[in-house]
């Protein structure tokens, strides 16, 4: 590795660029599906009666064993078998999706058993029906308290997304792999690149989700230090 | 009443121009980074031969493709899936893979080549004998060579399998391989992109040769296209034009070329005249 490579490499970047917004758009997808069904699914674990309980954990188990490259193959391959089109895209956000929602629903359920018993006794005391409860008074805490584990949640799935290249979509792994293929002397610093890209993304998207924690604390409620 | 019958004819609208709209289209798989059969250029455009003819024969034959990027090895199972129309990623025809496919007669022919490091003093006896550690990529017909005829038959190589070639080169460079296996005209490119790193050892007269592959049975009919479209490349010479373009030439050249020629095809829809512009501006590139 010469200045020269590096200096060829920089030559790329907007192409790596490009393909980076692939990824973050896969991720907005991917996380938008993980946290609506996570927190369905965290719901159900939780407060379901027992048959719709187990259907729940069933769904978590399976979306936490299967390997992700093997979830992104069969959300692929899989529906062509019933003759349904699907874009290698939309199977990424989906495979991606399930897998982030597993995840994500054990996070939640983690932070719905934290809260105290006694808030659900009051809510009902109050008047508040059951349903009532869990909407306004419990899960809006247990949102609260899961943005920590959630930022870890992020971190990982970012990095999913490059996973994407196996079934074809061209993301920012894809296009590093493109500079290599042509020219290859460049093949180590566009995979150097591509880290220095994503470390600078996990910084900013922590960031965030730590401002937003700040931000969202409410006095005498946080988690205790 | 009324608004009903215009619903309708709005629906009946929309459906017809639908339908006018979408001319016949295949979608084509490739391994868009194995120059220079296919790859994607610093414009990010995919190019290469197999593109190219794709391209070429889809105008001769009246239907439009769609050039898709992916996993060598994933090509072959979305064909099958019904994902893919045609596979067009120098594929090698071989048995195993015609009890799955459908292939085209053949339209390129390859061997295998042994590249090792300058100075190694390997030969392609020497660096294939037991102990060896030989890199492939997976999934192609030199990763399926060294099985068969070194570690099925007892000469204990150590295959070591790469997703793409290039980090298979270098892996070759930075010692952890002693050879690396490969069709002939990326082995080449590899040697003219490390000067005086790697060297050709050896080839290995394998007489594969490559075929373009559709699902079995071929329920779309596209085979028949491809054969009479490839004949029709012959004949205008396009063909020739094309080979001397792409092969043996710096890929630099090549992509500055195909951007100067790309409208012949993708506008004029003239195959034979983007051939013969092709391979006159490489030529001019190259001197």
């Amino acid at each position: 590795m010469t200045i020269e490579h590096w200096l060829r490499v920089w030559n790329y970047l907007p192409i790596l660029l490009q393909g980076l917004s692939v990824n973050l758009a896969l991720l907005g997808g991917l996380i938008t599906v993980g946290f609506i069904i996570g927190v369905v699914v965290a719901l159900l674990e939780v407060y379901a009666p027992p048959p719709l309980r187990l259907v729940a954990f069933g769904y978590a188990w399976i979306f936490r064993s299967i390997p992700e490259i093997l979830l992104l193959l069969l959300m692929w391959f899989g529906p062509a078998q019933f003759g349904i089109k699907i874009s290698p895209f939309i199977a990424a956000v989906l495979a991606l999706g399930l897998r982030s929602s597993a995840y994500q629903a054990e996070i939640f359920r983690g932070a719905l058993q934290a809260i105290p018993v006694g808030q659900a006794l009051a809510a009902r005391a109050l008047g508040l029906s059951r349903i009532g409860a869990i909407r306004y008074v419990l899960l809006p805490q247990a949102l609260r308290l899961s943005l920590a584990g959630w930022g870890n949640e992020f971190a990982v799935v970012l990095k999913d997304t490059t996973l994407a290249y196996a079934i074809g979509v061209v993301e920012v792994m894809r296009q590093a792999r493109y500079i290599g293929s042509r020219e290859f002397p460049l093949t180590l610093p566009a995979y150097i690149t591509v880290a220095l890209l994503f470390l600078i993304l996990t910084y900013a998207g922590l960031f965030i989700i730590g401002k937003a924690e700040r931000r969202l604390r409410i006095p005498g409620l946080e988690a205790r230090r | 009443m009324a608004l009903r019958r215009v619903a309708v004819v709005v629906l009946v609208l929309g459906v017809v121009g639908l339908g006018g709209m979408g001319a016949e289209k295949f979608v084509v798989g490739t391994d868009a980074a194995w120059p220079p059969f296919e790859w994607v250029s610093a414009k990010g455009e995919i190019l290469g031969f197999d593109v190219d003819v794709m391209r070429m024969i889809a105008i001769l034959e009246g239907y439009e493709v769609e050039i898709r990027d992916i996993a060598f090895d994933s090509i072959i199972p979305a064909v099958i899936a019904g994902k893919l129309d045609i596979g067009a990623s120098g594929f090698t025809i071989t048995a195993e893979r015609a009890q799955v496919v459908d292939f085209s007669s053949p339209y390129w022919s390859s061997d295998q080549t042994v590249l090792v490091r300058a100075g190694s003093g390997l030969n392609v006896v020497t660096a294939l004998m037991p102990g060896r550690k030989v890199g492939a990529q997976r999934g192609t017909t030199g990763a399926f060579w060294v099985e068969d005829n070194l570690v099925a038959k007892g000469v204990a190589v150590e295959l070591v399998l790469y997703e793409t070639y290039p980090e298979a080169i270098m892996d070759l460079l930075a010692g952890r391989l002693d050879a690396v296996i490969q069709d002939e005209a990326p082995s080449q490119q590899a040697v003219r992109q490390y000067p005086g790193q790697l060297v050709i050892a050896g080839v290995i007269k394998t007489y594969e040769e490559f075929g373009f592959l559709v699902a079995k049975g071929d329920p779309k009919g596209i085979l028949p296209r491809i054969e009479r479209g490839m004949k029709k490349l012959k004949e205008t010479g396009a063909w020739d034009n094309l080979v001397a373009a792409y092969f043996g030439n710096p890929l630099e050249a090549v992509e500055s070329a195909w951007e100067a020629c790309i409208d012949l095809l993708r506008v004029a829809k003239d195959p034979v005249a983007y051939a013969a512009c092709l391979v006159q501006k490489v030529r001019e590139l190259s001197k």
